[in-house]
This record gives structure tokens, C-alpha cells and sequence, in this order.
């Protein structure tokens, strides 16, 4: 039989005792006072054998530790399906909205880089011109007026 | 510490899945994994939920386990936080009749049921940790630093406790002793 089952004084086990320590009789008297209760006609043996068969029903019926298959565990079957399908069809949205985001961009940054600047700069001056010479106008016709 | 041959070779088999290797280990270890967790819960009920509660969490951690150090340290660490939840969650406690069992007269010093009871009653009013330290220490043999690390408090604190209780102790039972 293993040590842990001869149940031992853990005082001569560890070969000390503190000087103010509960007395012997108390320590044995508290040590009898929390034995789990043996029912009439059972042996204490009997009675580790029954909580051992039960603990091991407990320990069946929780399976395989998590831990062996990761974070994943803690969601159902279904849901575990359901998620690797998402993040696989949100990567392949991914690609193909890479692909077809491409020549958009190519031809936008092109019709920038590419145009000259006068096309731009020509009307702006001409609008500008148009404004200052409306204005010189209108300030003679108003002085002429006069 | 040194680790017992069958203990290192019921770990390595429990690990790799072995349920019967596991089930070595709750018999070698369940009596005074069972006597750590009355020493917190005081009830035998509740010891039993703590203790099934406990070696189910061993069980599901034992990947974790490092294989030199010594499985009973490690379990009783992992009933006595079992132990400890379930005080949590079961604050409620009938006072009333550890009350009445305090004050019942003592007949006879040597009658060892009357003796029982007395404890229980006394050790049920000091407050939980005290008592789990007192019983975990002067009666179980672990040291402060063991006791420390099962309930999660520094060996100074377990230190402490113990004091306050065998003072308190002493005081209820004290038409007990001489």
C-alpha cells in the first residue's frame, strides 16, 4: 500500500512538531472529527473505493481537456464549422475585391499624374482675367457715367 | 522532494490520456486531498463536491503539469481552490447549531464523540481561513509556506492566522484541557 493510504501522522511523517502546537489529543480528536462519515456496515476502504468510482464518472463525463484543442474548444461543433467558413470566405472577399479595386485606382492615379498642368491652370486664368476685366469695366462705365 | 516511481508513471500515462492511470492517482491521493478540503469547508458534503470538483480541474490541466514536481502538492493546491469557490458560493451557514453544540454541557473528556463535537463546534466559529490554517498546520503537518500556497496567501499571513487560532481555540476549549 502507497504511503498516501496509511494515512500517517503528519507529524512523525515530517519528523517535527511546533512547540505551540494544538496538544496531540486535540490534533488526533479534530484529525478523528473531520474522517468522512462511514456508513454502518462499510468498511473505510469501501467507502475510498465508492469516491474514487465517482470521481472517475465525473472525470469521463468531462471529456478530453480542453487545452488539447486550443481556444477553438469553448465553441460547439457547428459553430467551429461555421467560423472557419467565414474567415475563409472573408479572405477570398478579400483577394477578389483586391483584384477588381486595381484598375480603378491605376486609372484614377494615372489621370492625375499624367494630364498636363495647363489644361487645368488655362481656364483657371481665363476665368480669373474674365473677373478682373468685368470689374475694370463696370468701375469705368460707372465713372464715365458721371 | 523525491517522486515516487509508480506516482512519475501513473503522471506520464494520466497525460497522454490513460483514465485508468488517472485513476491511480485519485486513489493514492484523494485522502488527504479530502482532508484539505474538509479543513476549508469543515462539512463532508461540501468536501466531497470540492474534492470530485477538484480532481475533474487536475484532470483537464494535467498538460500542464510539470511531471517534476510532486503531484499531491499540485492537486491539493487545485482541491483547495475548489474548496475555497465553493465557500464563495455557499456563504450562507447555520450558525445556530454550532452555537448550541458549543454551549452544550461536556460530560466526559474521554468520550471521544462528545470530544468531536466540541472541535467542530469550536473550530466552525473561528472564521475560515484561521481554521483551515490551524487544521492544515497543526493537525495535517503542512508547513506555512504549503499552506500559503494552497489558500493563495503569503506563509507570513498563514503564520498569523495560525496564532490568532490557537488562541481562540485554546480559549473555547479550555474546560477540555488538563
Amino acid at each position: 500500500m502507497a504511503d498516501e493510504l496509511k494515512f500517517p501522522d503528519s507529524f512523525e511523517r515530517r519528523g517535527e512538531r511546533d512547540k505551540d502546537a494544538l496538544d496531540n489529543r486535540t490534533a488526533r480528536a479534530i484529525r478523528s472529527a473531520y474522517r468522512p462519515p462511514v456508513a454502518r456496515g462499510e468498511g473505510e476502504n469501501a467507502y475510498w473505493s465508492t469516491l474514487e468510482r465517482r470521481i472517475m464518472a465525473r472525470v469521463a463525463s468531462a471529456g478530453v481537456p480542453y487545452n488539447d484543442q486550443g481556444w477553438l474548444s469553448v465553441l460547439g461543433g457547428w459553430a467551429q464549422v461555421g467560423l472557419v467558413a467565414a474567415a475563409a470566405l472573408f479572405a477570398v472577399a478579400g483577394v477578389v475585391s483586391d483584384r477588381f479595386d486595381e484598375p480603378d485606382e491605376q486609372v484614377a492615379y494615372e489621370s492625375v499624374v499624367h494630364t498636363s498642368p495647363e489644361v487645368y491652370s488655362t481656364p483657371a486664368q481665363i476665368i480669373l482675367a474674365s473677373d478682373k476685366s468685368g470689374q475694370r469695366d463696370a468701375a469705368l462705365q460707372y465713372v464715365l457715367s458721371y | 522532494m523525491r517522486i515516487p516511481d509508480e506516482e512519475r508513471a501513473l503522471v506520464r500515462a494520466a497525460k497522454s490520456g490513460d483514465q485508468d492511470a488517472f485513476s491511480g492517482l485519485v486513489r493514492l491521493h484523494q485522502r488527504r486531498a479530502y482532508l484539505v478540503a474538509r479543513a476549508i469547508v469543515t462539512v463532508h458534503e461540501d468536501a466531497e463536491d470540492a474534492l470530485q470538483d477538484g480532481f475533474v480541474r487536475a484532470f483537464q490541466a494535467l498538460d500542464r503539469f510539470d511531471p517534476a514536481q510532486s503531484f499531491g502538492a499540485w492537486l491539493n493546491k487545485i482541491v483547495a481552490n475548489a474548496a475555497l469557490d465553493l465557500t464563495r458560493r455557499r456563504k450562507v451557514r447555520n450558525t445556530e447549531e454550532l452555537t448550541d453544540a458549543l454551549r452544550s454541557p461536556f460530560r466526559d473528556p474521554a468520550e471521544s464523540a462528545e470530544l468531536s463535537e466540541r472541535l467542530t463546534a469550536a473550530l466552525a466559529t473561528l472564521a475560515e481561513r484561521p481554521r483551515s490554517v490551524i487544521v492544515l498546520h497543526d493537525v495535517e503537518g503542512y508547513t506555512h509556506v504549503e499552506i500559503g500556497e494552497m489558500l493563495g496567501i503569503p506563509g507570513g499571513t498563514a503564520r498569523s492566522d495560525l496564532h490568532h487560532a490557537r488562541l481562540k481555540l485554546r480559549e473555547l476549549l479550555k474546560d477540555l484541557r488538563g
